[in-house]
């Protein structure tokens, strides 16, 4: 029967309109709670042109969307050292102690993480309550994906994979729960150059230390072959001016590892920001969800990256095309395959 | 003049788009000659896709770079 009248309680359309029972698809709820948030935070706080006191008059559109805007050095909440300000021009690098509003952000988050940590890990039992098995769920899923895209040898670079991906994912996501982006003080700890570079950085410096104790300094030998000289000079100095390039683009993979990032969550940021200003509730949550999809590409590229990058640091130069062979190829071929070219990384 | 600039490197985007777009076009193909890989291709497009994004970002962070640095 089609209409059995029978209670259910899955709810499978939110405009069924039989009575009692059914509840609204939890997803209704959180879209409904964003759209209050906004139209609260729009009457609460409304925009005020920059420069201005709150309640200054501010036309529609440009004073809003100038008031929501956020440029790209964050906005500092406890200036350490006010006798010298911040040099401020056309320099591009200057260094200046300060507590910026990233920085706070980046705390509050990493304080989260820890204190969820301790409280899944200080009495483990063989039968885990929710919190232990809802963290061992994510760090199996974590561990498989891991080992599916770098083969058996990635098993020792996952914890540093899921460090970053735990972390990075949730910098991401704290950029969009409702008071960091409206409040002055608190912003999305990866939508600041700063942050996103200290990342890139320790990750080069990790898969650059694991290049390093795999092959000792015979990795330099990548970059600088003069073994092929042995067997001629022409041979040699193809082999140097391939090794140049090679150390061309290892030095290029943190400028993408951290521009990648800053430029997605800073940008989907802005985007955000403008959507709110024109537009106060509707659109900003489609614009959010898109955020969140993002966000969580992002922060699995950028550990993914990494991971493969200690991976191919590790191999010795004969081996490279088998590396770049197993470690993008998807995990339900078996046997060989090599591929006829290989592929430029 | 960097507002011209910086509108001028906002094209950079068109590349990424185009990339994207054949990646799409080609795993759905992909999908329907094979569709037990299905979530294998859907898992790599989704990685290889957020690569191709993160070049369009940085003809975006030059435009950024062109306004805001005198």
């Amino acid at each position: 029967m089609a209409n059995d009248p029978e209670m259910e309680t899955v709810a499978t359309d939110a405009t069924d309109t039989r009575p009692a029972r059914r509840r609204a698809h939890p997803l209704i709820w959180l879209i409904l709670a964003v759209v209050a948030l906004d139209v609260i935070a729009f009457v609460v706080a409304p925009p005020f042109p920059r420069g201005g006191a709150p309640g200054d008059a501010c036309a529609f559109p440009v004073c809003f969307i100038d008031g929501n805007l956020e440029f790209p050095p964050p906005h500092v909440v406890w200036d350490l050292d006010p006798a010298n300000p911040m040099p401020s021009g056309s320099l591009v690098i200057a260094f200046h102690p300060s507590i910026t509003s990233t920085l706070l952000t980046m705390w509050i988050v990493e304080l989260a993480l820890l204190l969820v940590g301790f409280a899944a890990t200080r009495r483990p039992r063989p039968v885990p309550g929710r919190l232990q098995n809802f963290v061992e769920w994510a760090y199996d899923s974590l561990d498989g994906f891991a080992r599916s895209t770098g083969g058996p040898a990635a098993a020792r670079h996952v914890p540093i994979f899921a460090s970053f991906f735990i972390f990075i994912l949730f910098a991401n996501w704290s950029g969009l729960v409702s008071p960091v982006g409206k409040v002055e003080e608190l912003r999305a700890p990866t939508s600041d150059v700063n942050v996103t570079i200290g990342l890139a950085l320790v990750a080069f410096t990790y898969f650059e230390a694991q290049g390093f104790r795999a092959l000792g300094l015979g990795y330099l030998g990548k970059f600088f072959p003069v073994r092929e000289f042995r067997n001629g000079i022409g041979a040699g100095s193809i082999a140097v001016f391939v090794g140049l390039i090679e150390l061309m683009l290892e030095l290029v993979k943190p400028v993408t590892l951290s521009m990648r990032l800053f430029g997605n969550i800073y940008g989907g940021e802005v985007a955000l920001a403008v959507v709110t200003a024109l537009t106060v509730a509707l659109l900003p949550v489609m614009i959010v969800g898109l955020e969140a999809m993002l966000n969580f590409v992002q922060a699995l590229i950028f550990s993914t990256l990494t991971l493969i990058f200690a991976l191919v640091a590790m191999e010795s130069h004969h081996e490279e095309h088998a590396v770049h062979d197993g470690a993008l190829s998807s995990e339900g071929s078996t046997g060989h395959e090599h591929l006829a070219t290989s592929p430029a990384h | 003049m960097e507002h011209l600039g910086a509108g001028l490197a906002a094209f950079g985007v068109l590349g990424p788009s185009i990339a994207i777009g054949i990646l799409t076009g080609m795993s759905s193909a992909a999908i329907s000659r094979n569709p037990d890989a299905a979530s294998e291709i859907r898992g790599l497009a989704i990685i290889l896709a957020g690569f191709a994004e993160g070049l369009g970002v940085l003809a975006i962070v030059v435009g950024l770079l062109a306004i805001f640095i005198k």
